[in-house]
């Protein structure tokens, strides 16, 4: 039952009559959108977080923990999507499920190599000054892997906001929903509204958090 | 310095918890008093949802609470939705349908009866039903300019058998060797075209092919929404070679009360192909929203007196 539509005339990029009646419906897929990135990149630093630790402590745990993750990250999401429908339905839990798992492999990997690159000779000076194991990894290993976690943190974000438009396989898509219209449709207009601002999105929160991170670690700034 | 470092770190913190503490706002919906609640999902092409919208805003008038899960991908979802009870009704193709439950055993017909009938014994275990489909149906069809349409005086395939050694078919490059293509119009019609122009399945090499002549029957799905807009005709498919694909409500049991099979049975019982062209040429050609479409279509109806 897949149609194209035939369009003999031309179809502005932007049609703005159609725009300006349909901004709530833009605003509300933006809305989606945003809010599963946010979970999935959140959620995804949860289960990396201490993972990562783990992982770092315990030098055996990495290659399981990274392969695990990294044979979920090869599922493609369009199948992922469909082959988790039965189990948790046509939910948010379905679309965070693949969002979260695909994020965990990358935040894990910036989590282990962050307190990897943690100088000994500053675990040596924290041991001096009496830290015990949990204070030395609160107060001076993790602030000091933060830019490598926060590198990570935006790397997952973007590509979160680009796997989200996939979720409309589950109705769930965010500005997917208006890309897919666009293209069912040959409409261009809810295909060039939802690039558009799925671009921007990614944009924005890639410069937030490089804003973020300055100001979580001022002492990474170039002098 | 420690305390230095610990603040920034507790500020990362902090940003993020409140960028997730805003993300879980939910909102949540109290039913208010309402005969039931009913989920209503569609596929996610245009005619899907408006007829998932004139089902859902029908049993919204007559007083049921519908919770809308409109543009889900394939069967393939919405399969497995429907039997765990996720959504409670879909508005489904009898020929499609019934080859997608009983895993493609090739029990469909053109006869929408029998499909109908056969695809309810498949459903009945699964605590499904089909309910009355409708005259409605998008299913492969082939068409003729008006010109080719009044020159020859046809209305049904059948009038092509004598003429069609004047005609050139046009289909995509599979129309060969399905049976529903070319074979099956020269076995069950006895057409034999003049030539085959291998093009694309209803796209718009068919649509240029009608346009400059080079083809004067063409394989198109019968609820397009453009036929009309581009002077197509569907010749009415009088010896049933195409599977019965009429849209018909596929339910759960358990909320296909009485009331509720009456409001959808009365849909069916008005819906017609050609009303489906133009339902969906509002959405496809004009861009206007499904729901609105549906809305309309129900006024026009009476369905909300």
């Amino acid at each position: 039952m897949a149609r194209r539509v035939f369009l003999d005339g031309v179809d502005p990029w932007v049609n703005w009559s159609w725009l300006s009646s349909h901004v709530p419906t833009v605003l509300a897929d933006l809305e989606q959108h945003v809010v599963l990135t946010v979970i999935a990149v959140i959620g995804g630093l949860v289960i990396a977080l201490p993972l990562g630790v783990a992982a770092y402590r315990w030098t055996g745990l990495r290659l399981p923990t990274l392969g695990t993750f990294g044979v979920f990250y090869t599922i493609p999401s369009l199948a992922l999507f469909a082959l988790l429908v039965p189990y948790t339905g046509i939910s948010g839990v379905t679309a965070e499920i693949a969002l979260i798992g695909y994020n965990v492999l990358i935040l894990l990997r910036n989590v282990i190599v962050g307190l990897d690159e943690v100088p000994n000779d500053v675990l040596d000076a924290a041991d001096g000054m009496g830290y015990r194991p949990l204070a030395r990894l609160l107060r001076v290993e993790l602030p000091l892997a933060l830019p490598a976690i926060i590198a990570g943190v935006r790397v997952a974000t973007v590509s979160t906001i680009g796997i989200v438009t996939i979720a409309w396989v589950i109705g769930l898509g965010g500005l997917g929903e208006l890309i897919l219209q666009g293209y069912i449709e040959s409409f261009h207009t809810p295909l060039v509204v939802g690039s558009a601002l799925c671009v921007a999105l990614a944009l924005t929160a890639d410069l937030g958090l490089a804003v973020v991170k300055r100001l979580a670690v001022p002492w990474a700034r170039p002098a | 310095m420690n305390r230095k470092l610990g603040s920034r770190w507790l500020l990362a913190g902090v940003v993020a918890l409140a960028i997730a503490a805003t993300a879980c706002g939910s909102s949540g919906t109290n039913p208010s008093t309402s005969k039931g609640s009913i989920t209503v999902a569609g596929f996610n092409f245009p005619e899907s949802s408006i007829l998932a919208e004139i089902y859902a805003q029908a049993l919204e008038h007559d007083g049921y609470t519908v919770t809308r899960k409109l543009r889900l991908g394939t069967r393939e979802v919405i399969g497995p939705a429907i039997k765990s009870g996720q959504i409670d009704l879909y508005p489904g193709y009898a020929a499609t349908d019934l080859e997608f439950y009983n895993s493609g055993a090739g029990e469909a017909s053109g006869d929408v009866n029998a499909t109908v009938q056969k695809l309810n014994t498949r459903l009945q275990p699964l605590g499904l039903e089909a309910l009355n489909p409708s005259a409605a149906v998008d299913q492969n069809a082939f068409a003729v300019t008006k010109a080719t349409q009044q020159k020859y005086n046809l209305t049904k395939l059948s009038d092509l058998a004598p003429i069609g050694n004047q005609l050139v078919l046009g289909a995509g490059p599979e129309c060969p060797t399905r049976p529903f293509c070319k074979p099956g119009l020269e076995k069950t019609y006895g057409i034999h075209f003049k030539d085959f122009k291998a093009l694309d399945t209803d796209g718009p090499a068919t649509r240029a092919a009608f346009a400059n002549g080079t083809i004067q029957v063409g394989l198109v799905f019968s609820s397009d929404s453009d036929l009309n807009k581009l002077n197509l005709v569907v010749l009415q498919d009088d010896k049933h070679l195409e599977n019965a694909d009429n849209v018909v409500p596929i339910i759960r049991q358990k909320v296909a009360s009485d009331e509720v099979k009456n409001v959808l049975n009365k849909i069916s019982a008005t819906l017609t192909t050609e009303q489906l062209v133009s339902l969906n040429g509002q959405v496809e050609l004009n861009h206007q929203d499904a729901d609105a479409v549906a809305k309309a279509y129900l006024q026009q109806h009476n369905y909300f007196s």
